[in-house]
Parts: structure tokens; sequence; C-alpha cells
């Protein structure tokens, strides 16, 4: 038995000791009450990073070992929240691009770092350059648009570009600002641990570290502090399986948490209606990509017969659960992306569903059916291909059981494969595929949202790996929308690109978005509220600090959270 | 001496062969350890970022030169015990992780085999003892029956109805989250606490090989001409099966039983996994699905060598405890 099999029948198993369980115990509903000075006292969180035995590591370069607390330690410039994109000043109080070439951002007066030092402009062009001369800390790959970094004036940094910058906006927020005079003792900061009391200006400090638990406690000099009303954090270690979990969560355990819970009106918010709630937004689009250098998937009249071919609300509410929702075939996530949408679309771009009307298409363009109903391509043969679904990947699974029986009806002859999830990301990469799931966009980064699946310097010839482009959509049209977009700065220029790579995808259709991938997170509202949800998208849910700024005690404003 | 001599050369050998398989098998995976780690961390529901694997790929550095200059430096890098960076752990070493760990899986499972054995070599030989009577057939038959239980399906229900429904044990982990990992009484009960499925699941399952080995052979020689004739001559029953027949009949058992304990390191994924304890076992199945090469082979490189000492131990021991053994090779 492989491991990931032997888990999923350890899965099945506990499931139903699980379901029987859930039957049987009571839910705590005691509420912690706030402390004298109005403060939530404690707040149990989930997973805090760092594999099945984590170890203190608070290096927020180190994106794919930090403990998750890190995020709690140090801050951003601006925080571009995740779900409608808006720019919240932290660290800087605004920005102002002087030419296409020169961002100013305003440093914000008295903000300290927690060992009592100021936090100054110089310690914000000092990160930059750290990650300059250590280029493997530059994760997001600034320094490929960036020139020079100084501090200027009283309380200003300099960004100048090598050359229009506007693309890298976003990734200049996602860098973590550190202080020059702890980072430049540090020998070597690529393997620099940073366990050891870390200097952030971060809301929270690390109070006690257990490889099962991790506590963070409110930082009283935070610069923020007055609307800081959470004592502590505790992060529980989830372990691998998750059942226990379920459990721990349909129970009351947690007050936060991100796993994905089969039934989750059933298994949580039943439990305690008035506090449980949970709010899926949606992350990346899911799209059928289809291999264009192949026939029939390099004709544009074939792919745009095929977008109406697909019962997306089935695969919604059956394969999905109903967490999602159907994708847009423009590529932006709706309803946070909408204001990017070109003017005079229908329903958002999201396809109906309308197999007749897709027969008709494919008729018309020469895809016709012989007497017993299958297709047949132009010359004449029957057209067969396969379609490769990761096998663990049981949601995806079904989903593509559903588009499959819709091509089915088509008159298509198709394979379903379920390779391993590591041997289906290289078949993807490298173009050995005929039709099969790619994930893209839905980030704050438009640029990056539109470039990773349709530039053509992004990806490579079949058998070669791509870097991101793995349709292998060779465009000169949209190469030119990206490199407008790349130097865009003024919001106008960029909703004028966005929209034509838009229509791009409308039109020539590079590939089929089908749903965008959920954002699992769940809530309650027992001992916290300000949680941000649908009614209230102040940010997305895994925007840790503006969120963790907007928590309340409970007493204070009833229970819609 | 020329037993002993040539039992050494073996092991020197299979030892090499062991290293430098594991050199090989781990570049013969196919598969980017950074973009699985990616992958990982963005989740099947977002983009992954290819700058971000790009910049993984940099941090933790691919192997250059050619896979001979690869080995010879593999080789140094070995015997100087340096086994380089956790891909998982990241900067922490190879050797910190596994330190960590290691104490874990060798105590529980340490303490379980030992006592496995002991209780299973007891059984099996009371059951020869009072071979085909009712004493026999419960442990025969309840020992077959139990063997036929899936281990993961045992360890389950032993924490579904002790840990989840009764609530006397915790349902996984190595120590609460309350409790800080150090030398203290506090940590030692708690660590206890949480031992006590993991171990008891063990205990369920662990004797049974053994029970049915001792009892196996011990028949056997029972039934041997020396085991009749010493009834003839009129020695008591009890001493018989002691002395002669179990002394005898127990010899198989301890190659097993070295062996057994060798494979400590690499034998305890499933329980590990299921009680989700901090050892080896589990740390062994998160470098595989994350292709942390060198924690990967660090911990197949333990596992062998355990196997190999073990075995290298148990020819020795076997030389010692049965002459025949030792004439045999140097005829």
């Amino acid at each position: 038995m492989t491991p990931r099999r032997f888990r999923a029948a350890l899965v099945a198993v506990a499931t139903t000791a699980s379901l029987t369980l859930a039957g049987c115990t009571g839910t705590e509903s005691t509420s912690a009450a706030p402390t004298e000075d109005g403060l939530i006292p404690v707040l149990n969180y989930g997973d805090f990073g760092g594999g099945e035995m984590p170890k203190e590591n608070y290096n927020p370069f180190l994106l794919a070992t930090k403990l998750s607390a890190t995020e709690y330690l140090y801050e951003r410039l601006m925080i571009v929240e995740t779900y409608s994109c808006q720019e919240i000043p932290w660290l800087a109080t605004g920005y102002d691009w002087t030419d296409d070439k020169t961002l100013v951002f305003d440093i914000r007066d008295g903000v300290k770092w927690n060992d009592g030092e100021d936090f100054t402009n110089e310690d914000v062009a000092y990160t930059f350059n750290l990650i300059k001369e250590n280029d493997v800390l530059d994760t997001a790959g600034v320094w490929q648009y960036l020139d020079a970094v100084e501090a200027t004036g009283d309380s200003q940094v300099t960004f100048t570009f090598k050359e229009p910058g506007g693309s890298a906006f976003q990734m200049i927020n996602g860098v973590p600002i550190v202080p020059e005079h702890v980072w430049s003792q540090v020998d070597d900061p690529t393997t620099f641990t940073n366990a050891k009391d870390p200097v952030g200006t971060g809301p929270m400090t690390i109070k006690s570290f257990n490889p099962r638990e991790l506590t963070i406690e409110r930082n009283p000099d935070y610069w923020q502090a007055d609307d800081l009303k959470v004592k502590e954090i505790k992060f529980h270690k989830v372990d691998s399986g998750g059942q226990v979990e379920q459990l721990k969560l349909s129970r009351g355990e947690y007050d936060t948490q991100g796993m994905y819970v089969p039934d989750i009106e059933k298994t949580y918010v039943e439990r305690d209606p008035e506090h449980n709630h949970y709010w899926y937004a949606p992350g990346g689009v899911i799209s059928v990509y289809m291999n264009l250098t192949e026939k029939p998937f390099d004709d544009v009249e074939f792919r745009r017969a095929l977008t109406t071919a697909f019962n997306y609300d089935e695969v919604v509410e059956k394969a999905q659960l109903g967490y999602v929702e159907q994708a847009s075939q423009t590529g932006l996530v709706i309803p946070g992306q909408e204001d990017w949408l070109p003017e005079g679309l229908e329903n958002e771009g999201k396809m109906p569903y309308d197999a007749e009307a897709a027969d008709q298409a494919l008729t018309d363009a020469g895809y016709k059916t012989d007497a017993d109903g299958n297709r047949l391509d132009k010359d004449g043969n029957p057209i067969s291909f396969s379609f490769k679904v990761p096998g663990e990947y049981l949601d995806w699974v079904a989903a593509s059981d559903i588009l499959i029986e819709n091509l089915q009806d088509l008159g298509f002859e198709v394979d379903q494969e379920t390779p391993q999830p590591a041997t289906h990301d290289e078949d993807r990469k490298t173009g050995n595929y005929d039709m099969i799931f790619g994930v893209y966009g839905g980030t704050c980064d438009m640029y990056r949202n539109f470039a990773d699946p349709l530039d053509s310097s992004r990806t490579a010839p079949v058998g070669k790996p791509a870097l991101s482009n793995e349709t292998r959509w060779q465009d000169p049209e949209t190469d030119a929308l990206l490199a407008d977009l790349k130097v865009a700065t003024d919001e106008s220029e960029q909703q004028e690109a966005v929209a034509g790579l838009a229509e791009i995808m409308m039109d020539e259709v590079p590939n089929i978005p089908i749903w965008y991938g959920a954002k699992w997170f769940q809530y309650s509202t027992k001992n916290a509220v300000g949680w941000p949800n649908e009614d209230d998208p102040y940010a997305g849910s895994n925007d840790f600090l503006p969120m963790l700024m907007h928590l309340r005690p409970a007493e204070d404003s009833g229970d819609e959270g | 001496m020329g037993y002993f001599l040539r039992r050494t050369g073996f092991f020197v050998a299979t030892l090499w062969a062991a290293v430098t398989l594991n050199f090989l098998i781990p570049r013969l995976q196919p598969g980017d350890p950074a973009e699985a780690i990616v992958s990982r961390l963005t989740g099947k529901s977002e983009a992954v970022d290819p700058r971000q694997v790009e910049a993984i790929r940099r941090l933790l550095g691919t192997p250059d030169g050619s896979l001979l200059t690869q080995y010879w430096d593999y080789l140094g890098e070995l015997v100087h015990g340096n086994f380089g960076l956790s891909y998982t752990y990241f900067p922490y070493t190879v050797t910190e992780v596994i330190g960590d760990a290691a104490l874990w899986t060798v105590v529980l499972v340490g303490v379980t085999q030992i006592l496995s054995f002991v209780i299973g070599t007891l059984l099996g030989a009371w059951a020869a003892y009072r071979r085909n009577s009712r004493v026999d057939s419960v442990i025969t038959l309840g020992s077959t029956f139990v063997g036929t239980l899936p281990f993961f399906w045992i360890a389950l229900l032993l924490i579904y109805v002790f840990a989840i429904t009764l609530q006397w044990f915790p349902d996984g982990g190595g120590y609460g989250g309350g409790s800080t990992p150090g030398w203290s009484w506090l940590f030692f009960s708690d660590a206890f606490q949480h031992s006590v499925l993991p171990a008891l699941s063990l205990l369920i399952t662990g004797p049974i090989g053994w029970i049915i080995g001792m009892r196996n052979n011990m028949v056997q020689e029972l039934g041997q001409d020396y085991a009749r004739l010493a009834r003839a001559k009129g020695l008591p029953q009890r001493r018989i099966a002691l002395t002669y027949g179990a002394r005898i009949a127990i010899l198989p058992n301890v190659t097993g039983f070295a062996i057994a304990l060798g494979s400590i390191l690499g034998g305890t994924v499933l329980v590990e996994t299921i009680f989700n304890y901090p050892g080896l076992g589990r740390l062994l199945l998160e470098s595989v699905s994350n292709k942390d090469f060198p924690l990967m082979q660090a911990l197949f490189l333990f596992t062998t060598i355990g196997v190999l000492v073990a075995n290298f131990v148990a020819d020795l021991l076997y030389g010692v405890l049965d002459p025949r053994v030792r004439r045999t090779e140097a005829a």
C-alpha cells in the first residue's frame, strides 16, 4: 500500500468512527470572558506549519519552512488583502509613482521594533538590499525588476526600476521588513532560524513553543495596540489524517480553522448554529487545459464550441458539494475581481451549459458525427483523447467524471487516466496530456494571473517543462497586452489591458475555467467576533493581520461575526 | 576464527552495497523537491507561483559535478557524519532532525520489541510444553486469530475506545501541547500517557510471530530422538522441555530478534502514523512524500546499517551459541 492509499484507508475507517461519535458528544459552549482590560484572553487556531515535527523557525524569508506565527512578527509596507485586492496602508502610510520607474513610499512614524528600537526607513532599504545580496531569499523575484532601493529624506524609501515597474508593486508589498540592527549581525541569513526572541514590528511576540503547540502573545507596544484586542493565540499542531481534527472542530475546540470538512453544515454549523460559521472564498481558477499543440485543440472554433459543452452547475453542486462557484470564462475571479471585467459582458462571462449549442457549433466547425453518434475530426476519423486527473484528488476526479460524460454525450471518446499527483504535475508541465485540469489566477497580481497561463515566454516545447504556460498558448496579441499590463502603473491602463486579456479568454479560449477552488475557513463567534465573511469581506481568510486587528471580544457586539 | 572473519567480510561488502544504493536510489527518483514543497504549501485550489519554486530550488541547491564526483563527495560527507540540511526542516540539519525523533522510536519500539519477544517466547514455550492441551489451543488459535486482524484496525479500535469514547488516554502525539519537552517528571508522565496506546497496539500484535515460531520449533525439538532418550532415561518433563528443547528451539528466534531490533528504525511507519507519534517512521514517510532527499537518504542509511549490524551480531552470536554452525561453515 502506498502511504497515501494507506492514509485514505485510515480516513475511511476513522470517518465511520467520528461520524458515530458526532452524534453522541455534546458541544461545549462555555465562552471565555474577556479580561478586565477588554481583551480576548486566548484564541485557538489551527496548524502552525513546519512539517510533522516542527522546529522553531521564524525567518520570514524561508517561506517553505518558517512557522506561520512568523506572519504575526513581521509586517509589510502595504497590505494588499487577497479578497478584493484593496490596499491597506501598513508600515507605509502611502506611496507615489513619481514616474513609471520610480516609486516612493512614505514610512510610518512612531513604529517600534519589539526590542524597543525605532523602526525607520533605513530598515526598509536594508531589508530590500539584504534580499538582493542573498538572492535565494528574494522569493518573489523583486530584484528582476528593481534597480535600487534607498532610504530618502526623513521617512521615505525610493524604489527605482530597470523598466517601468507597475507589475512589481505586489511583489514589493510581499516582502517582510526586518530590523537592520539584528539582521546585520547574522552570519548567514539564508540559514538563520531566528529562533531566539525574534525582533519584528508585528502585533504579537512568541510566548512559548513546543512541537505540538505554539503560543504567541500581544505586543503591548504595537503601533496599533489600541485596536489589538487579542491577548494570546495558541496554534495547535494539526496531524495528518484530519479525522480527529474534524472532531475537534465540531466539538468547538478551535476559534478558527482552515481545513476541508465534508458536509460542513452537519459536522460543524449544526453543532452550534449560533456561533459556528464558515466562509469559503474563491481561490484560484480551476480550468480545463487542452494541449494546444494537438489537433483538434489547436482549432479555436473547436475550443469555443466546448465552452458550452460542460455542465458547470453539476460540477459545482455534485463534485464540489456546492462550496464553490462556477468560474468565469474570463479567467477573473468573481466577485473579488468583478471590477476588472470588460464592459458589456453577459453573465460575468460565466458560460451556460448548452449541449445542443455545443453540438451545433462543433458541426458547423467541421466536426460532424457519424451514424453511431461518434464525433469525427475533419478527416472523418473518430476523435478520441484522454483526460488526466490525479487519482487522489477525489473531488477533481468527481468533476472530471461529469466533464467526461458531457464530452461523451457529444460523441467524443474520452478515457480517464488517474496518475499520482507528482506524475500528473510533471505531465502537465511537459505537455504530456490531451486534457487536464490546471490552476491559475486568483491573486491580486493581475499581471501574474494572466502571464502565468498565457505568456509565450513562460512556455516550452512539448517534452520540456514549461515554467507555467502549460497549455502552450502562443499569441502575439496576448503577449502585447501582457507587455502593456506589466508596465502599467495607472489604473485605467491596467483595466484596459486586463479587459483585453479577458476578451481573449472569451473569444480564443486558451483554456476553459470551470470552478474556483475554495479557501477553507471556519470560525466561531463564541469568543471573538469580527471575522471576515461573505457579508463583510474586508479581507481574505488568509490575511492574518487585518483579521487580527478586526477581532473583538464576543460580548461587545452580539453574535454576528 | 575463519567463521568470524568471513562474517566480517560479508558485513563490510553488504554495507558498501547498501551505501551505494542509498546514493543512487534518490537520484533515480522522478520529481523536483522544490516543486513538491511549493505545491504542498499552495494546496490544490490555488495557483502555484513558479517564482517561489525557482527561489526554493536555488535555496536548497542542486548537486553539481558528475555522478562520480558526487558519489565521492557523498562518501566523504558520510565518513564525517555530515548528512546536510533537511529540505522539510530547512535550515536544520538532518542530524538534528533525526536526533529529535530517534529517542521516541527507540524507546517506544525498543521496549515493546523486547517485551514482545519475552512474552512471545514464553507463551510459545508454554504452548509447546503443554502441546495439544487446552492451553496450547487457546494460545495458538488466539494468536493466529489476532494475527489475521490488520494492525491499523486494532490501533484505530484502541483509539476509538480508549481515547475518544472513554477518553482515558490521548488520541495521538508523543506528548501534550501544554507540556515542555525536557527532563522533568511532569513531561515523563505526560509522555508515558501518550505512549500507552501505541505500545499496547504493538504488544497485541508483536508477540504473535514469536509465539508461533517458538512453539513450532520446540514441538519439533521435543519429538527428536534425544528428547525421547531423555524421557526414556526418566528425566523430568519440565527439565527436558526447558533445558533441552527450549534452548535449541530459541536459536532461530534469536536471529529474528536481532533483525527485529535492527529494523526498529524503518518498521514503525504504521504505528507512528496512526498515533501521530513523533518518531522516525513518520519522519521517513514525510521525507518520502516531500522528496526530502537528504533526510530520506540518512534514514534509509540508518535503517540498512541497523539491519546489517543486527544481522552481523546475530551471526556472531549464533556462532557462539551453536557450535554446529561454526563447524559446518568451516567444512
